[in-house]
């Protein structure tokens, strides 16, 4: 293959990689804590984009500004659907951990809600916001690198680092990882569990509330866009190391790479199929995922 | 599901016995139903057609509804197939079943029609096509299925014509072509046909992909035909993948000197270009199921009702979708008048007799509708139209062009353009 060309497709990898490792990172760090797969990940997302969107439409804010309502916003939804959807299934349980499946469908139900509210406030339209920033592509050598993409990129980087750190470094983070580890002794050494859990589904969908605002200035935003991310983060999550910060961006990079370079000598439809194949492989390899503790 | 139908039962039994003998001297209803992806990926342009569908139904009730059956009101039922071709299969079942209709209209996408309008075959019941051009739909010998507007290979060959036609006109013209198209039913038909008359009219066809619906990014594929450096591009999508690729090519200034050739779909829904900024799709060429310059000729009073109802809806212009809704009712008001009943086989009979020269039914911008022996309206035809200042105007055929326009051919590249 032309060198050139596939330089292309490794930078085009990497960035759209490391802004599926981002969007994945919340739903990794909700499910190594609450061990809950969370369902409504991709209409989360969806939310995020719509609230950019909208903030754009009615009071004319940059998507890119709007970071600062979409955070809040989305940390709040998600602290409150901990606190009122899954808590409750949680203390019916009397196991260390959740019946993932009982967890999954409640989720499932979630998405099926906001997706179709969503579907009604908003309509079937497909929508786009746009950043009024002035943002030429920077030129990598003779590779055009997109801006919007870049920052998604780097924010994904930037966001699993402060993520690691505020785990290790903070009393919070600290309490989370215990919780992580056993919720009974972590309630047993006065950690208020029903609150970790709270505030960590809310970090978890905080997350996808920056993304949201990172994303809008280039993906069409309709009722329906989160499912595509929702099962592609599944993937990620799962190759990256269930629950692990760095696996969620590596796998990112891995699938986003694989995915670039392969649908070069095959259509993008079958390149999918090869990517799914390369994650069974690994999975073979390494159960754990790759940055997994096995 | 159950419950809704149950109640509507009981309510229905409960209204029967209350009005009882009255009822009958009600004039009679006559019920079409219609699929269409009202939501899913194809949803704005499902809204389009049931908004265009209900605003004739409404005038033609209002004007005392189908003379011959005592004016009976028309009553539309519709079915969500939300572009799936399992849940079409299912809605149609249903509306052909309960709701008892006399005749269904859909289903827009190819994917959904195509099984379909097999169901309706299956029970005898007229099935009307409405934008799906898959060529198959017509030609499997359903002799309850027609359709109105072109089949696959009508657009295909408007497409090429036009190209050579461009080509005649200026002396320059692209030799060799990209698809990239969307991997149903539609995209891929369509594909085959450009395939085919590629090659008999002698251009070469370089790259030839597929994509699954609802991506997030089309980079790969953007760079795949930066590698395959083809003339002109021919691409069929729906309309939240035409919004990314549309974007994407112009933030990659991925140039083309003989332009973007669209075959409608995402390119000729209104919400599309709410979206989009006009310099991406700055001087595209689009094959359109409507003439989109305003109609020559005959108007009729129906027309600004329709025009200004569909804009009060739903905030743009009336689009090709919403067009081919009303004119699909007044093709059926026409068959139920001649047919004087609303039975499934007496329509059918009535329908494949249509051959209509006058009316709202030619809104779409057809001189005639009679369908040949497969169900097919072989006097459909679109137009080409290329997006030049912001508005998308008729190139092709020539004798439609308005005396102002001319195609801008080859077309600049993004960096030269103003």
């Amino acid at each position: 293959m032309d060198p050139l060309i596939l330089g292309f497709a490794v930078v085009n990898g990497l960035l759209i990689g490391g802004i599926y490792g981002g969007v994945a990172l919340g739903l990794s760090l909700i499910f190594g804590v609450l061990r809950v797969v969370n369902f409504a990940h991709g209409s989360l997302l969806m939310v995020g984009l719509y609230t950019a969107y909208w903030l754009q439409a009615l009071a004319g804010i940059d998507p890119y500004a709007s970071v600062i309502f979409t955070v809040p916003l989305l940390f709040c939804m998600g602290y409150f659907i901990q606190r009122v959807i899954i808590a409750p299934l949680i203390w019916r349980e009397s196991a260390l951990v959740v019946e993932p499946l009982s967890a999954l469908l409640l989720t499932a139900g979630v998405y099926l809600v906001i997706d179709n509210l969503a579907l009604m406030a908003f309509g079937p339209d497909v929508r786009s916001a746009s950043t009024s920033l002035d943002m030429p592509p920077i030129m990598l050598g003779p590779i055009p690198v997109n801006m919007q993409r870049f920052i998604g990129f780097s924010a994904a980087i930037l966001a699993a680092i402060g993520l690691v750190v505020w785990l290790r470094q903070t009393r919070m983070g600290r309490a989370i990882r215990a919780t992580a580890q056993n919720r009974d002794a972590a309630a047993l050494s006065g950690i208020d569990v029903p609150m970790i859990y709270a505030v960590t589904f809310g970090v978890g969908t905080a997350l996808l509330g920056l993304f949201g605002s990172l994303l809008a200035t280039f993906i069409p935003i309709t009722p329906n866009v989160g499912l595509s991310f929702g099962i592609r983060s599944f993937i990620v999550v799962v190759l990256g190391g269930i629950g692990s910060i760095p696996g969620s961006i590596l796998g990112g990079l891995v699938i986003g790479v694989f995915e670039a370079i392969a649908s070069q000598f095959v259509p993008a439809t079958s390149a999918a199929i090869l990517s799914l194949g390369l994650f069974i492989l690994i999975l073979l390899v390494r159960p754990g995922g790759l940055m997994g503790k096995l | 599901m159950t419950h809704s139908i149950s109640r509507r039962g009981v309510l229905g039994i409960a209204a029967t016995m209350a009005l009882g003998s009255k009822a009958f001297a009600q004039p009679a209803e006559v019920v079409i139903g219609w699929i269409l992806p009202l939501t899913g990926v194809s949803a704005s342009v499902g809204q389009q057609t049931r908004v265009g569908a209900q605003i004739a139904t409404d005038q033609i009730n209002a004007a005392g509804g189908i003379k011959s059956l005592g004016g009976a009101r028309i009553r539309l039922v519709f079915g969500d197939s939300q572009s799936k071709p399992d849940i079409g299969v299912s809605e149609t079942e249903r509306l052909i079943q309960r709701e008892n209709v006399a005749a269904v209209a859909g289903a827009f996408n190819s994917a959904v029609t195509f099984p379909a309008s097999e169901v309706a075959q299956r029970y005898k019941t007229p099935w009307l096509t409405m934008g799906a051009v898959k060529d198959e739909i017509t030609e499997r010998g359903f002799e309850y299925v027609f359709r109105l507007n072109n089949k696959a290979i009508y657009d295909a060959r408007e497409q090429i014509d036009a190209m050579d036609f461009f080509k005649k006109e200026t002396g320059k013209g692209p030799k060799t072509l990209a698809m990239f198209y969307e991997g149903s039913d539609w995209g891929r038909s369509h594909a085959a046909n450009v395939r085919k008359l590629a090659k008999e009219r002698g251009y070469d066809v370089v790259l030839d992909e597929a994509a699954p619906p609802n991506q997030v990014d089309f980079s790969s594929q953007l760079l795949k035909i930066r590698a395959a450096k083809p003339d002109a591009l021919i691409v069929a999508f729906y309309t939240p993948d035409q919004l990314l690729l549309s974007r994407q090519m112009m933030e990659q200034r991925l140039d083309l000197p003989y332009g973007v050739h669209s075959v409608g779909g995402g390119t000729e829904d209104p919400a599309f270009y709410k979206a989009i900024s006009p310099r991406a799709v700055a001087y595209y060429f689009v094959q359109e199921d409507r003439q989109v310059d305003a109609l020559q000729g005959v108007r009729y009073p129906e027309y600004d009702d329709l025009e200004k109802k569909f804009r009060e809806l739903l905030g743009y212009n009336m689009s090709a979708y919403g067009a081919q809704g009303f004119a699909t009712m007044y093709v059926l008001k026409d068959a139920l008048e001649r047919a004087a009943s609303s039975d499934r086989d007496k329509l059918r009979d009535a329908l494949a007799k249509t051959d209509i020269t006058s009316g709202p039914a030619l809104y779409v911008g057809y001189q005639r509708i009679k369908f040949d022996e497969h169900g097919q309206n072989t006097f459909a035809h679109g137009a080409i139209s290329q997006n030049l200042d912001g508005q998308r105007r008729t190139v092709w055929p020539a004798e439609s062009r308005a005396k102002d326009i001319k195609p801008i051919w080859p077309v600049p590249a993004f960096g030269a353009r103003s």
